[in-house]
């Protein structure tokens, strides 16, 4: 187990190392510098520009800037400064790493949450409408893009004032107590988690289904039955734990489409994480943020993988010793 | 059955968790009594107001990202200015409404008989916002700051002279008199002086002395830093900032402002500004009663506001022409060096397209095609006025009506490029030059300004009209940016450009003048490359160097009538702004100007019989 461990740790350098490469090349090719919105201002002079490019390194070529980025990653654990912030990256990323955890942990909770009892019910309930239903609600939420989910789902939030219209805190959060700016946090987060958690429900419930269904038509279930095992039984403490197996692995999978989905549910309910920061820093072409904010999401979507691999192991013995 | 009976009873219990966590309802905003704690000094400012107000409340605004630094020379981009706008006062002000200069942490100031140096007299008792009292010294540092040649400070350009012979730069003088006494010196009578000093807010020398001396002076004052450090000269200070999500500023207990009956202002308790990236999220937001009033609005919801203006009780201010103009030009840039194809020193468009572009006539042929009426009706809904200058009519003291240039005249088009000789010889509805090129280019705008891209849609189909084909080339800002600054390959654009505050033609040293980098058309001239292009040079050297208004607005007609005669830029429509705010404010004067609601917070204050809400 932990040769497992360790050797996919090791993959994971040069996954990041291509990663921030292939990032800094893309940022490179497009067109622009940092201070190209700068220069629009109609008083700067062109030498004051020049010179602001030079004292930040611009003006060498891309792959010396990138070989001195790995060194000083190296050497002092330094991931350059934003132009914008004029702060270091870690410092402008790291709380709103957290952020976009937080909601793609609530999504995910969404998703397993409704995708495993869901499938279950599905499979259980087979060709029946109760199933037919659930397939077509799930695929309906898969087919409608978050952009629109999330716009339709502020504007429910703005005429019934159920919930707040996006935000991560009430503006007076801050008077109340642990217990008020923990309920104020999750109100804030049941929105953007829903729309986020909804996209890929479908195929997991789906695959929920399908396990199930495989599991059911196996021997042991028919015997537990004939044990006269009452039926929550033999569905909930029998079968249900054999069909998890192939749930594990997916959930490495689904953590790729829930950070994704993250990022643009960001953008539409002004959740403060990855997602928001890094399409402004693309914009301002604010490279060193860009490319610290790409390298998180990529390590956090390996050790979610390297998660998924090791419960597998637990669960399934075989795997670790292949 | 009884599993059935235990799934119903979760659903319920999911649903009353949904419905406790959705029913947790706002904290409303009391009015608390405001005591004022420390002595007045003995020179207040008495800031101009329609009505006495009364202290308490607060004002949420929407902004759409969120301040990069909290360091007011360092900033350089809109979100980040309006807070610090609000934090730091500088020696001089703007009145936004009549757009004159005004007295600010200098009560007075005078000039000496040559006009090349000014003397400003600092207030008594001025304090920041930890009590440390404001003095001359505080003056000359920020000055020394903003004109750091190592730092990356935006407002040293308007600090120095050019010489107009040599291209040197020679930095103004900077001289403490005394604790309450500065003075600026410039080599010449500079007739932006003021505003240039205006535009460098006074930094506490005793907070930041030591980041400015040890090289960490960029990132003083950064987002992270504390609310209790952040020392402020301004009418606010800092309470709480929140990353993407708000800024909280509150009262400055020290600030030299007060009303007509002597109370110490700002009357807010607090202003808000709260971050909603998208435009409908700030409009629903707005429209929930989330925020107090919206920045920047667009034409096309200007009738969704009409409506909901009595119900949700605001004002939907109508506030004038936007200083932001709206444009068309050709590329007539030359190559710096011989790169990709072209030799140095030829067109970068090619010798074929150059020669139409280069060509005053064209240039004017293509402004005559343009219907801005159907424009203004369409992309603008009707919002908008016809604009001919660099300074709309939203610069009351620089606009000038006598300059227009060539409007919508279809025939009058045509004829001048028959004139040229160039006609539709093979019937395809193109027309070819005189050598027989079919007249074909394209044409970029930003994509995600709507109405650009509507007005680009429009033009395409005007200039067809007269046999001139326009491919729309759409972009993503920062790529515009690249070809219009980098590249320079490209063969006609569509932008506009933003106006500084205050509006003033010597704020646009880079469009005017034939070696600037906003002077899109042909940019970075070595020389001026036409005797028209050396005229623009002079006539801005001229309106810039003086200290005579009048020969001030005669030098920017000129400007105005030869960029028309010359057609470098065509030039379209420009908006006319409007804002909703909320009702039970008074003393609310939104203006065109950057921070268009929040210049004059320091006055606003909460309708007492509305206090309720």
């Amino acid at each position: 187990m932990r040769a497992l461990v360790l050797r996919r740790l090791l993959h994971v350098i040069p996954l990041l190392l291509g990663i921030s490469a292939l990032t800094f090349l893309l940022l490179h090719l497009a067109p622009g510098d940092p201070f190209a919105a700068m220069a629009e201002n109609p008083q700067i002079s062109a030498e004051t520009l020049a010179r602001m490019r030079h004292d930040f390194g611009l003006d060498r070529p891309a792959w010396v800037q990138y070989l001195l980025y790995l060194r000083n990653i190296a050497l002092r654990g330094d991931f350059g400064q934003s132009f914008a912030y004029h702060q270091p990256v870690a410092r402008v990323l790291f709380a709103r790493l957290g952020n976009t955890l937080l909601l793609a942990g609530a999504a995910a909770l969404v998703t397993w949450g409704l995708a495993i009892p869901l499938g279950v019910l599905a499979a259980v309930r087979t060709r029946t409408w109760v199933d037919r239903t659930l397939s077509l609600v799930a695929f309906a939420g898969l087919s409608v893009p978050e952009v629109i989910s999330g716009l339709a789902l502020l504007y429910l939030a703005a005429r019934t004032g159920w919930f707040p219209i996006g935000g991560m805190h009430s503006l007076d959060a801050g008077e109340l107590g642990a217990w008020g700016r923990f309920v104020d946090l999750l109100r804030h987060l049941v929105l953007p988690a829903l729309v986020v958690g909804i996209v890929p429900l479908a195929s997991r419930m789906r695959q929920m289904r399908a396990g199930m269904l495989d599991v059911l038509s196996l021997d042991y279930v028919t015997t537990a039955r004939a044990k006269g095992l009452p039926e929550p039984a033999v569905i909930g403490r029998h079968a249900l734990r054999t069909a998890l197996n192939p749930m594990i692995t997916l959930f490495g999978l689904t953590l790729g489409s829930l950070l994704s989905g993250s990022f643009i549910a960001e953008f539409i309910f002004n959740w403060p994480g990855l997602g928001t920061i890094t399409l402004e820093a693309i914009q301002r072409q604010d490279q060193y943020v860009v490319l610290g904010a790409v390298t998180m999401a990529a390590t956090v979507l390996v050790l979610g993988n390297l998660v998924a691999d090791v419960l597998l192991a637990i669960a399934d013995p075989r795997i670790a010793h292949e | 059955m009884t599993r059935r009976k235990l799934e119903a009873t979760r659903a319920c219990v999911c649903v009353l968790l949904v419905m406790a966590l959705a029913g947790c309802g706002r904290a409303p905003v009391g009015r608390s009594a405001f005591v004022d704690h420390n002595p007045l000094p003995p020179d207040t400012m008495t800031a101009r107001m329609d009505e006495p107000g009364e202290h308490g409340g607060r004002f949420v605004v929407g902004a759409t990202s969120s301040p990069k630094t909290l360091n007011a020379l360092i900033a350089n981009e809109q979100n980040s200015n309006d807070v610090c706008n609000l934090l730091y006062d500088s020696l001089t002000g703007t009145d936004n409404t009549t757009q004159e200069d005004i007295p600010a942490l200098a009560k007075s100031w005078k000039w000496s008989s040559d006009g090349c140096t000014v003397t400003f007299q600092l207030r008594r008792g001025a304090r920041f916002s930890d009590g440390h009292p404001i003095t001359a010294e505080d003056v000359k540092f920020s000055f020394d700051v903003a004109t750091d040649d190592s730092l990356p400070t935006v407002g040293k350009d308007g600090l120095s002279y050019v010489d107009p012979a040599t291209g040197r730069h020679a930095k103004f003088r900077f001289e403490v008199l005394d604790s309450l006494r500065f003075s600026v010196t410039s080599p010449k009578p500079y007739a932006m002086m003021l505003s240039s000093v205006g535009a460098v807010r006074i930094l506490p020398k005793h907070v930041l002395e030591s980041a400015w001396k040890s090289g960490r002076f960029v990132s003083a004052y950064g987002i992270g830093t504390p609310p209790a450090q952040l020392v402020t000269s301004g009418a606010w200070r800092l309470s709480e900032f929140v990353t993407d999500q708000k800024v909280v500023l509150e009262r400055n207990p020290w600030w030299y402002g007060v009303d007509a009956r002597g109370r110490r202002l700002p009357y807010l308790d607090q202003v808000v500004f709260v971050i909603a990236r998208d435009q409908n999220v700030a409009a629903m937001k707005f429209h929930a009663g989330e925020l107090d009033g919206l920045d920047n609005v667009r034409p096309e919801d200007y009738r969704g506001y009409e409506q909901a203006r009595e119900r949700e009780q605001y004002t939907f201010y109508d506030i004038g022409p936007s200083l932001n103009t709206n444009f068309l030009w050709f590329n007539l840039n030359l190559a710096g060096s011989d790169t990709a194809g072209v030799r140095a020193g030829q067109p970068l468009v090619g010798p074929v397209k150059f020669a139409w572009f280069d060509n005053p006539v064209f240039r004017r042929a293509v402004s005559m095609a343009i219907d801005r009426d159907a424009l203004i009706r369409g992309p603008f809904r009707g919002y908008a006025i016809k604009n001919w200058q660099l300074l709309t009519r939203g610069s009351r003291v620089w606009n000038d009506t006598t300059v227009t240039g060539d409007d919508y005249d279809p025939a009058g088009a045509r004829r001048l490029l028959a004139g040229l000789g160039w006609r539709d010889r093979n019937g395809d509805g193109v027309i070819e030059d005189a050598k027989g090129n079919p007249v074909r280019f394209s044409m970029m705008t930003n994509a995600d300004n709507t109405v650009r891209m509507d007005m680009l849609t429009l033009i395409v189909d005007d200039l067809a009209k007269i046999g001139i084909r326009v491919t729309p080339a759409p972009l993503e800002m920062s790529a515009l940016l690249g070809h219009t600054r980098s590249d320079l390959r490209y063969d006609a654009c569509l932008l506009g450009l933003g106006s500084a505050s205050p509006a003033d033609p010597g704020m646009y040293p880079n469009v005017i003048k034939s070696s600037g980098l906003t002077h899109y058309w042909r940019s970075r001239q070595p020389v001026p490359s036409t005797p028209e292009e050396a005229r623009m040079d002079a006539l801005f050297e001229r309106n810039v160097y003086t200290a005579d208004l009048q020969v001030r607005h005669r030098t920017y007609h000129d400007i105005a009538a030869l960029m028309n005669q010359q057609a470098w830029f065509v030039w379209l429509p420009t908006q006319l702004m409007r804002l909703p705010v909320r009702a039970r404010f008074g003393n609310v004067h939104p203006t065109p100007i950057p921070n268009r609601i929040l210049w004059n917070a320091d006055r606003v204050f909460v309708r007492r019989t509305a206090g309720a809400n």
